[in-house]
C-alpha cells in the first residue's frame, strides 16, 4: 500500500482513484478481448456463425460451443485467480457479441446490405452465465471445465433455437424442399460463398437419426471440457505476475 | 470539469479502439469486378460462355430481369485446375443488389451444387430480382471447387426506385405468407435484448463493487474466501437457474409456436441435361497461332475442311467472352456489352463460301483493344502458353456451328 499512499492524501482519495482505475481496466480488458476474441472466432467458428443457412444441427452445434470456450476460460482464469470476480465468461461472451452486433449491423448490413435476420451472431450468453456461476460456486477449474464445459455445449443449441426456428420452417420452392434458411443463402447472393463449401448436416453420427442435435451437443460439450482446461491455462499463465518485478508482497 | 473532460477523453478513446477493432472485421466481398485479374488461361480454357443474354438494361426495384445463355465446359481443361465435379451456378453481382429468385441449368433448379461433365454444353438461366438502386456490373459465373470463381462476362445494369420498397414475399408449407427481407427480425432483436438484459444485469451485480485493486489485496493477503459471501451465492444459483429455466422454457414454447421444422438441406447435384449443339461438320485445324503484341491482334492459320452439304463461312471467334465478328457473315443483335464486342475485328484472308467437300487453308485475325484491357494478351506468359476459344461457322440456310480450338501461342513483339 506505500506506492497508493504516497499519491493520495486521504482515503477517500484512495477509493476514487480505485475506481477510476476499475473502469479503465474493464474498458481495456472488454475492448482488448472484443477484438482478440472476435478475430479468433471469425476465423474459427467464421461462416458457421454468419449466415442463418450454415447454422445446422451438427457441425454449427459442434463446432461453435467448441471454438467459443477459449475466451471465456482464460478471463475467468485471471479475474477469478486473481481477484476472485466470477465474471470472466459472461464479460467475454458480452465483448465478442457487442463486437459481432457491431460487425452485421455496420458490414454485413449497412455496407453490403445483408439483411440481418440472415447474419445475426449466435447467442452464446446463456452458456457464459452458466459458466461463471459454476466457477464461483465451487472455485474449482476441474469442476468448471467438466460441468461447465458440458453445459456451455448443451445451451448452445436449446439457447438458439428460438432465434432460428422460425427460419427453419420449410417451404416449397419451384419443386425443391428446403428451409427459409436455405432460401436465405439462395436469394441474398454471395459472390464469395458457393453453395459447396457450405458445410451442413455433415458428419459421422448419422447413427443416431433424427437426434443428431442432442448428440451433436454432447459431442461439443465433451471437447469444450477439454478446450476449457487448455485455454483456463492459457488465462493462467496470461495472468502470472512474474514479468513484474518485486510483486512478492 | 475535469473529471467529465477526462470522462469524455477516455470514453472518445474506446470508441476509437472499438472502431478500429470493427474496421478491422471481416466484411463480405464488396465488389465483383475480378475479371480482369483472373489468369487469362482461367477464362479462356475452362468455362465458355456464349449466347448470353441479359434481359434488361434498366430494372425498377422488385421487378425481375434473366441472364441467360449457354456454357461450354471446355474438354481441353486446365491441369492446373480442378476438374468442375463440383460447381455451383453463381452470379457476379457486388453483394445481394439483386436477389437470385431463381437459376437453373438445363431446366433444372440449381440452389445446389452440381457435377458438370467436361465437353459438354449446357443451357443456363438466372433470374434475378432487383433489390438495390444503382448501376452494377452483372457477370455469368462458375464457381468450381478447388478451381475458384470463374467470372464470365458482365454487363451493365442499371436498378431504379427505392431499397425500402423491395419485398421478399415466400409462402411457406405451413401456409403463412412471409416477407423474406424482413422476416422473424423482431423475434432476433428480442432474444438477444433478453439474454443480453440477463447478461449485463450478472455482470452489474459485480462490476457495481470496487473491483481490482481491494481485490487483489484481499486475495494476495490471503482473505480470498471473505470476497464471495452467502448472498453473492444465492443470485449466482438464481442466475444460473433462472438461465436453464429461460432456455428450457423458450425452447418448449418455440417448439409449440412452430411445430413444423426441417433440418436445413444441401446435396450434390448429378447427371444435369446437357444441351445438344447440331453436329459440327466443320473440322478445323489450327497450323500456328501467333499473337502480335504491338499490335493487339492474334493471328490464327487454320485449315478448314467442309464434310456437311452446305456451304459454310467463318462468323465468329469467341474467348473469354470476347466476341470477334466478322460483319459480312453475322452481326450481333442481343446488345452484346460494347467492351466484349469486336463487331468487326475478326478478318478471314478468303471468307468466301466453303463448298460441301472442299478444304481450305485461312489466315484469320482477331484483333481488338479488348486483348490488352481484358489483359487476354497475358496468357503469354502463363506457364502453359495455349489460347482456347469457339469458332462458330454459318451455312447457306443460317444455321450455326460450333468447334473448339486449343493450340499453342506464340507472341511476337515485333
Ligand atoms: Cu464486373
Amino acid at each position: 500500500m506505500s506506492a497508493s499512499q504516497s499519491a493520495v492524501r486521504s482515503r477517500a482519495e484512495a477509493v476514487q482513484v480505485s475506481r477510476t482505475f476499475d473502469w479503465m481496466i474493464l474498458f481495456t480488458l472488454f475492448t482488448a478481448v472484443l477484438g482478440g476474441y472476435h478475430i479468433h472466432y471469425m476465423l474459427t467458428g467464421g461462416d458457421w456463425d454468419f449466415w442463418t443457412d450454415w447454422k445446422d444441427r451438427r457441425l454449427w452445434v459442434t463446432v461453435a460451443p467448441i471454438v467459443s470456450i477459449t475466451f471465456p476460460a482464460a478471463v475467468q482464469a485471471c479475474l477469478w485467480w486473481r481477484y476472485r470476480l466470477p465474471i470472466g465468461a459472461t464479460l467475454s461472451v458480452v465483448a465478442l457479441m457487442v463486437g459481432e452486433w457491431i460487425n452485421r449491423y455496420m458490414n454485413f448490413w449497412g455496407w453490403t446490405y445483408f439483411p440481418v435476420n440472415i447474419c445475426f451472431p449466435s447467442n452464446l450468453l446463456p452458456g457464459a452465465i452458466v459458466l461463471d456461476v459454476i466457477l464461483m460456486l465451487g472455485n474449482s477449474m476441474t469442476l468448471t471445465a467438466v460441468l461447465g464445459g458440458l453445459a456451455y455445449g448443451l445451451l448452445f443449441y436449446p439457447g438458439n433455437w428460438p432465434v432460428i426456428a422460425p427460419l427453419h420452417v420449410p417451404v416449397e420452392y419451384n419443386g425443391m424442399m428446403m428451409t427459409l434458411a436455405d432460401l436465405q443463402g439462395y436469394h441474398y447472393v454471395r459472390t464469395g460463398t458457393p453453395e459447396y463449401i457450405r458445410m451442413v448436416e455433415k458428419g459421422t453420427l448419422r447413427t443416431f437419426g433424427k437426434d443428431v442435435a442432442p448428440v451433436s451437443a454432447f459431442f461439443s460439450g465433451f471437447v469444450s471440457i477439454i478446450i476449457y482446461f487448455l485455454w483456463h491455462f492459457f488465462g493462467r499463465w496470461f495472468a502470472k505476475t512474474d514479468f513484474i518485478a518485486d510483486d512478492a508482497s | 470539469m475535469k473529471i467529465i473532460k477526462d470522462k469524455v477523453a477516455k470514453l472518445s478513446f474506446v470508441a476509437l479502439l472499438i472502431t478500429m477493432t470493427a474496421a478491422m472485421f471481416y466484411a463480405p466481398t464488396a465488389s465483383a469486378h475480378g475479371e480482369k485479374s483472373q489468369a487469362a488461361f482461367m477464362r479462356m480454357r475452362t468455362i465458355h460462355w456464349f449466347d448470353l443474354n441479359w434481359s434488361k438494361e434498366e430494372v425498377p426495384v422488385n421487378e425481375t430481369m434473366t441472364i441467360s445463355g449457354k456454357f461450354l465446359v471446355f474438354a481441353g481443361w486446365p491441369e492446373t485446375v480442378d476438374k468442375p465435379e463440383v460447381s455451383f451456378l453463381n452470379i457476379g453481382i457486388p453483394g445481394p443488389v439483386f436477389i437470385r429468385a431463381g437459376s437453373w441449368i438445363g431446366g433444372q433448379l440449381v440452389p445446389r451444387s452440381v457435377s458438370l461433365e467436361l465437353g459438354e454444353v449446357y443451357e443456363f438461366k438466372v433470374l434475378l430480382k432487383a433489390r438495390r438502386p444503382g448501376d452494377w456490373h452483372v457477370h455469368s459465373m462458375m464457381n468450381v471447387q478447388g478451381g475458384g470463381p470463374i467470372i464470365g462476362p458482365g454487363k451493365w445494369v442499371t436498378i431504379t426506385g427505392s431499397m425500402s420498397e423491395f419485398v421478399n414475399p415466400v409462402t411457406t408449407l405451413t401456409g403463412q405468407t412471409i416477407n423474406l427481407e424482413t422476416y422473424a427480425l423482431d423475434n432476433v432483436y428480442f432474444w438477444h435484448a433478453v439474454w443480453f438484459a440477463i447478461a449485463f444485469a450478472w455482470l452489474l451485480f459485480w462490476i457495481k463493487r470496487p473491483l481490482f485493486v481491494p481485490r487483489h489485496i484481499a486475495v494476495s493477503t490471503g482473505k480470498a474466501d471473505s470476497l464471495i459471501s452467502a448472498g453473492d451465492k444465492k443470485v449466482g444459483m438464481l442466475f444460473a437457474v433462472g438461465t436453464m429455466v429461460i432456455v428450457a422454457a423458450s425452447m418448449g414454447a418455440t417448439n409449440e409456436k412452430y411445430p413444423v421444422t426441417t433440418p436445413l438441406q444441401a446435396g450434390l447435384l448429378r447427371g444435369m441435361k446437357t444441351y445438344q449443339m447440331p453436329e459440327a461438320t466443320v473440322s478445323v485445324k489450327v497450323d500456328d497461332a501467333t499473337y502480335r503484341v504491338p499490335g493487339r491482334a492474334m493471328q490464327m492459320t487454320l485449315t478448314i475442311t467442309n464434310n456437311g452439304d452446305s456451304a459454310v463461312r467463318l462468323g465468329e471467334f469467341n474467348t473469354a467472352g470476347v466476341r470477334f465478328l466478322d460483319p459480312a457473315v453475322h452481326e450481333d443483335e442481343t446488345a452484346y456489352p460494347d467492351d466484349l464486342l469486336a463487331e468487326e475485328g475478326l478478318t478471314v484472308s478468303d471468307n468466301s463460301p466453303l463448298a460441301p467437300g472442299e478444304t481450305r487453308t485461312v489466315e484469320v485475325t482477331a484483333s481488338d483493344a479488348a486483348w490488352e484491357v481484358y489483359r487476354l494478351a497475358d496468357l503469354i506468359y502463363d506457364p502453359d502458353s495455349r489460347f482456347a476459344g469457339l469458332l462458330f461457322f454459318w451455312d447457306e440456310n443460317g444455321n450455326r456451328q460450333l468447334v473448339t480450338v486449343d493450340a499453342p501461342l506464340i507472341p511476337t513483339f515485333i
